[in-house]
């Protein structure tokens, strides 16, 4: 590459894919770190706990696109995930079911849920402004003391906010209309493994933001199904 | 007549020299018949109603500049910086990439994983790159998370320090200069250059020396000075990176080396002191073309 050595090989590059411990299926678990490559529907497909910006996911997959593979998800698409106004305006769209939100630097009428917008904010960390005593102290933090703006969405009595983890688009959670959400989400973005943060009322469940996952906080049924997507068994 | 949206926030009003060059950006946009208005962070739902969108303010795919940038992108206007400039530019790993591609000269350079951070390892790579050798964080700005290491063991400080903000750091040979070339270049065609003269103190274009910051000195030149192959370099670079606006800092030397390609450039600073139109071309750039 004219002077540039791409540096070290990714865990999946470095074992072609699946790694050495997944060709045996009774002794694979998911391993912390590790990122795991699917061919699915002409992608590599990259499973990872970790999509965020200058990750080594983020890496792997920027030198696979530069090189002119398809992969999923593509770089773009890890950023306007984890970007809450961003991954909303391309849900939206998608044709898929939106919080209203607004652009804040300060007071946001509660009740409400707060995100921060600044290059240390993780759409893994929000406050809910419920209007008592301590919203101001919530936002304060989300915006760094005022320094950074925030993404603000209102919640109505009749909301809540439900969350359930996406595998390749499938969920296990029971809430009504969370199905086609994750299916629908997993269309937009190709990002295998995802939580959805929703804000669930009457109308069903409309999107707030979407957030990384551990291995080690999936369920045991999100686990197995996870395992069986990386081992192909669920596109059958 | 067409709507400029330019986005700003609070930092980019924090200057008298930002607050002049955006006036004169106003301004060169209304003398061509054009209305201008200034959206900040809060009023970013204007941004669908704008006929294109000027971004100033510092760039990063995590903050709220790259939101405006992608919601004037989802509504299908022009803007400067598009998406995928601030993605590119915003990264130096990204950045090398696309101009290794493209095979544009840059200093050698490697890109190193924690796993690279080991004595044994990092005398090779200084034994590779020489030392004296540069080490950046991947979305370094204003020359900050950029440090000149001269032993392994600064090496393996810098690099440590660095891979807590980002899994990959860049490694790059050392190449000394008292002034770095700066190109701008619009749409892939030239559009004005300067030179950053780098204080004495050192080899950075701002730095903080005993707790002051130094910055460079900034000379416009005109056209007619820039010597071709650096030019040419220039607008290679742009061209590697994209469609939007740039300014391309080149190394001179045998052979002229870009050093970095950023979006966003500076414009406050007298850069473009000997091409009165650069606003001009913008503005053309985003509505009439």
């Amino acid at each position: 590459m004219n002077g540039v050595s791409p540096g070290i090989a990714t865990p999946a590059e470095q074992q072609g894919g699946v790694p050495a411990a997944a060709v045996n299926r009774r002794g694979f678990h998911l391993a912390r770190d590790r990122v795991y490559t699917v061919r699915y529907g002409g992608y590599t497909t990259f499973v990872s706990e970790n999509y965020s910006y200058k990750s080594e996911t983020y890496y792997a997959i920027l030198a696979r696109e530069l090189a002119g593979e398809a992969v999923a998800p593509d770089t773009q698409s890890m950023l306007d995930a984890f970007v809450v106004p961003v991954c909303l305006e391309r849900a939206g769209h998608c044709g898929i079911p939106v919080a209203a939100y607004t652009i804040m630097h300060s007071c946001a009428p509660a009740p409400a849920i707060v995100y921060g917008l600044n290059y240390f904010a993780s759409t893994s960390h929000f406050e809910v402004l419920t209007g008592d005593a301590r919203d101001r102290e919530k936002v304060r933090h989300v915006t760094n003391g005022g320094k950074y703006p925030c993404c603000s969405q209102p919640i109505s009595p009749d909301m809540a906010v439900t969350r359930a983890v996406s595998v390749f688009g499938k969920v296990l959670s029971p809430v009504p209309g969370m199905q086609e959400m994750a299916g629908s989400v997993w269309e937009c973005f190709r990002i295998p493994l995802v939580e959805l943060v929703c804000l669930s009322g009457p109308g069903g469940p409309v999107l707030s933001s979407l957030c990384p996952v551990r291995y080690s906080r999936l369920q045991p049924a999100e686990r197995r199904l996870l395992k069986a997507c990386i081992f192909g068994q669920v596109f059958l | 007549m067409s709507r400029l949206g330019i986005f700003v926030d609070r930092r980019t009003l924090s200057s008298s020299d930002q607050l002049t060059s955006l006036i004169r950006c106003r301004d060169a946009a209304e003398e061509m018949g054009h209305s201008v208005e200034f959206i900040f962070p809060v009023d970013i739902r204007k941004i669908p109603q704008m006929d294109a969108l000027f971004i100033r303010a510092r760039t990063d795919p995590m903050n709220i500049t790259y939101v405006a940038s992608r919601m004037a992108a989802f509504a299908g206007i022009p803007v400067i910086d598009d998406p995928e400039s601030i993605q590119v530019c915003s990264d130096k790993v990204n950045m090398y990439m696309h101009l290794a591609r493209a095979g544009v000269a840059i200093p050698r350079t490697l890109f190193l994983s924690k796993e690279d951070i080991h004595p044994s390892r990092v005398r090779d790579i200084m034994d590779d790159l020489g030392t004296p050798l540069v080490l950046k964080e991947p979305s370094t700005s204003f020359s900050l998370r950029v440090e000149r290491v001269e032993d392994p063991a600064a090496f393996i400080r810098v690099a440590r320090r660095y891979l807590k903000m980002s899994d990959w750091v860049v490694a790059q040979e050392y190449v000394q200069s008292t002034y770095d070339w700066r190109i701008g270049v619009l749409r892939g065609r030239f559009l004005y250059a300067c030179k950053y003269i780098i204080p004495s103190q050192t080899f950075k274009i701002q730095d903080s020396v005993n707790g002051h910051v130094v910055y460079c000195a900034v000379e416009s030149v005109p056209p007619d000075a820039v010597p071709a192959p650096i030019r040419d370099l220039g607008v290679a670079a742009g061209k590697a990176i994209g469609d939007g606006l740039y300014g391309v800092d080149i190394k001179d030397g045998k052979e002229p080396k870009v050093i970095e390609v950023n979006d966003n450039p500076s414009l406050e600073g007298g850069e473009d002191g000997s091409y009165p139109h650069v606003y001009r071309e913008i503005v053309h750039a985003l509505l009439e073309t």
